[in-house]
């Protein structure tokens, strides 16, 4: 098996998941509805629980421990989409990025059930009730805010338009591609985004919104290989401030 | 997290003798046979009146709680922590939501909550218009202000209404995590580095005096509540709570090692009961009439809060809804 | 917003003036139901405020089952739960009940007593029923054991948001999360560590 593939993969994997987990829970105590406050957190908190499960695999394969792989890193060396570390903006956005990548994650987990590495087929199994959960709530809401008022569709459609170029961004292939699906660990990024175009338009067909026209659009990419854009470091910096008091000590 | 406080200050017991005498020795008789009271059953204006102001003030509490340490969400050290953190303050967004059902019950829509709350027509803790300057500030709230809380939720727990005690029961539940893992991070800070010891007792000095002020004025000065104990509306006198607190806790973090800025502080051995220094009760007062140092930040974040989210719920509003009471 | 919570200091200012709350800002509200373990009876929780039933039921697996066990959780509009009188003392809220025959088609309806004030009211089983009245008596033939209920609800099938099969699968992690259990944070060891160094300093 190729640890370097493999490792590449459960890097960007684990790094999504914090940066979005992290995002999302700026919500906390913000959010438009006590409910949906208390919902959006048990989201972040399975989120950042997801990464450091995969941070705990990637120990195994000879890294670093999670703290100090979560919480020393700088930006340049988190392989996350860009998607996941754009300020929250309002709920629009946040519900449209939730909806868009949680799709995405929800089939990459679920094509992760039969990888050859056993250990990531596992937490995949193990974590699929969360996912449907994640993917439940924000199919529910997409379905609600899409089809009610004016104000909703436009909210809706103008953060769809504006995620969809990071969205597409997801997909950036890893130098590994070739690798990983010859080795049977993961089918591969391209296979992922026909799947995840085929969900996100079920689910906009089922709205008053309108599904860009992907083809025409560039997609963001370079968060896979470090390059981001500038909001990472600044969340880094906020995300290990009481850690770096004193990364020795125990907190 | 709610210590009392403020709550029951100038009750006028004039209206009862406007109730109807056989149903208010009912529902008194009632009481004192420890049966609980629920929604529908018949109950004086006042018992009303003054369950909705403490159910909606422990709930108000719970959202702004959240704030303070809401604060360090971003921050939290390492896994562990972050975790942690998260998952507490989302409880007490949670013990708001409870909290909010509870006062519904006795017929106050939670929309004129969330109004008297913003508008600074209702109170809340005192304890959290001040501000968490670092880390162990975050550490202090989670371990003393919960435990302090608890003390005060854990008598209330035993009151007579029945879907305040069953949000309560739940609370307390829910809040023993709470205490366990703000007694951990305090633990961690205190056989840290030097660093992390000193960032702790600068926060217990901080905190000392409003969690002193957080079980409310002292029994000598505080309004007439003999009604209201009767009731079993209010469980335990200002004083009783906080001397309760003080005999849990001060032991604890004296093992720490650390000092309470209060050098009069120590138990009576012949009363049982603790001596401190009096609290400077006018400090009190002009932090919960809105002049403490985040009073203003506090409703202008529930503010914005509620103005960005109005989208959402104007989008949802169903023609065929109705408003009505929720059961229990 | 100039805070010491980077999360406030980054919130957008918003101008508009504090207006009141139009009546349902916070929609209507929903009865939450949770069945703790396989084999135990669904109890009543508390409630939830949503836009509809689906979104009541989203928010509810959140609100009342993210911290403590559950295998499965439904939700009714509170105006569709039909409920007794309550009663108090040796008095059965069954007693008044009167025992009426109906026909028309029958539904299913979900029968709720609360057996001690104070209590949740929970589960005693299901009853045929053509109206919310009738699921009532039929309530009181089959459940009424003579033991005191002090209040009976009844809530048509078809008025329910249930878990469906494959839904049982979102609490599978639930007793993983550790980090909201008090048990994963036993400081004992590390405290007793402490002291000793402190003994001997």
């Amino acid at each position: 098996m190729n640890n370097l593939a493999l490792k590449e993969l459960l890097y960007k994997m684990a790094d999504d998941q914090l940066i979005l987990g992290h995002r999302n829970s700026e919500w906390t105590g913000f959010g438009p509805l006590l409910e949906e406050d208390i919902a959006f957190s048990s989201m972040a908190q399975d989120k950042v629980g997801q990464s450091l499960a995969l941070y705990t695999l990637l120990q195994t394969l000879g890294e670093s421990d999670p703290d100090t792989i979560a919480f020393t890193r700088n930006a340049s060396r988190f392989h996350n989409c860009i998607l996941v570390e754009l300020p929250n903006q309002e709920y629009d956005f946040s519900l449209i990025r939730h909806f868009l990548f949680d799709t995405a994650e929800a089939l990459r987990f679920e094509a992760l059930t039969n990888s050859a590495y056993e250990p990531l087929a596992q937490l995949a199994r193990k974590i699929r009730g969360e996912l449907r959960y994640h993917t439940l709530h924000a199919n529910t809401w997409m379905k609600q805010l899409g089809s009610a008022t004016e104000e909703s569709i436009t909210r809706l459609q103008k953060s769809l338009e504006a995620a969809f170029p990071y969205a597409l961004g997801i997909f950036e292939t890893s130098p590994y591609e070739a690798e990983l699906i010859d080795q049977k660990i993961f089918a591969g990024e391209a296979a992922l985004k026909e799947k995840w175009l085929a969900r996100i338009e079920s689910v906009i067909h089922q709205t008053q919104l309108q599904l860009p026209d992907w083809k025409t659009l560039t997609p963001v990419y370079g968060g896979r290989e470090g390059k981001h854009s500038e909001h990472l470091q600044p969340l880094l910096d906020e995300m290990s401030e009481v850690f770096r008091i004193d990364p020795t000590a125990e907190w | 997290m709610y210590g009392g406080g403020n709550t029951f200050e100038g009750i006028k017991t004039d209206s009862l003798s406007q109730e109807d005498p056989v149903k208010l020795a009912a529902f008194e008789a009632r009481i004192a046979r420890g049966e609980k009271i629920e929604p529908t059953d018949w109950m004086p204006q006042l018992y009303r009146k003054q369950l909705i102001r403490m159910i909606e003030q422990h709930a108000h509490s719970e959202i702004i709680g959240a704030l303070p340490e809401g604060t360090w969400i971003t921050r939290a050290p390492g896994f562990k922590r972050k975790m942690a953190l998260m998952a507490k303050v989302q409880d007490e967004v949670g013990h708001a939501q409870l909290l909010y059902s509870a006062a519904e019950t006795l017929g106050k829509s939670r929309e004129q909550m969330i109004d008297d709350l913003i508008n600074g027509k209702s109170k809340y803790s005192n304890v959290f218009n001040y501000p968490t300057f670092t880390w162990a500030d975050c550490c202090f709230i989670s371990w003393l202000v919960d435990a302090g809380a608890i003390v005060n939720q854990l008598a209330n727990a035993k009151g007579s209404y029945g879907p305040y005690c069953r949000a309560l029961e739940r609370i307390c539940a829910e809040e023993s995590f709470h205490l366990k893992y703000g007694h951990h991070c305090v633990i961690y800070l205190a056989s840290g580095t030097a660093k992390q010891r000193q960032m702790f007792q600068e926060a217990l000095n901080r905190w000392w005096p409003p969690m002193m002020h957080f079980f409310g004025p002292s029994d000598k000065i505080s309004a007439h509540t003999e009604v209201l104990m009767r009731w079993k509306v209010k469980m335990g006198t200002n004083d009783e709570m906080r001397n309760q607190f003080l005999d849990m806790y001060v032991p604890k973090i004296w093992e720490l090692g650390f000092t309470i800025p209060d050098p009069n502080l120590k138990k009576n051995t012949e009363t049982g009961k603790w001596e401190y220094t009096e609290p400077d009760w006018e400090e009190f007062k002009r932090v919960i009439n809105g002049n403490g140092p985040c009073n203003k930040e506090r409703l202008e974040v529930r503010r914005v809060a509620e103005a960005r989210g109005r989208w959402v719920r104007e989008a949802l509003k169903s023609p065929k809804a109705a408003y009505v009471t929720p059961l229990a | 917003m100039n805070s010491l919570d980077p999360r406030v200091s980054r919130l957008p200012q918003i101008q508009e003036p504090v207006s009141l709350k139009a009546p349902l800002d916070q929609f209507g509200t929903f009865e939450v139901f949770v069945q703790p373990k396989e084999g135990k009876p669904f109890q009543h929780e508390g409630i939830v405020h949503a836009p509809d039933i689906e979104l009541a039921w989203v928010l509810a697996k959140e609100t009342f089952t993210r911290r403590f066990t559950c295998t499965s959780l439904y939700v009714a509009d509170t105006r569709d739960v039909y409920v007794s009188p309550l009663t108090e003392g040796e008095s059965n809220a069954y007693d008044p009940i009167p025992e009426t025959r109906e026909s028309g088609i029958k539904k299913t309806y979900e029968i709720y007593h609360l057996a001690k004030r104070g209590r949740q009211h929970v589960h005693a089983g299901t009853v045929q029923a053509a109206t919310p009245q009738h699921a009532m008596t039929e309530a009181k033939l089959q459940f009424n054991t003579g033991k005191t209920v002090y209040n009976v609800w009844a809530i048509a099938n078809d008025a329910i948001r249930f878990t469906t099969p494959e839904e049982k699968e979102l609490w599978l992690t639930l007793s993983e999360k550790k980090f909201r259990d008090a048990s994963d944070y036993k400081g004992g060891d590390k405290l007793k560590e402490f002291l000793e160094r402190k003994l001997i300093s």
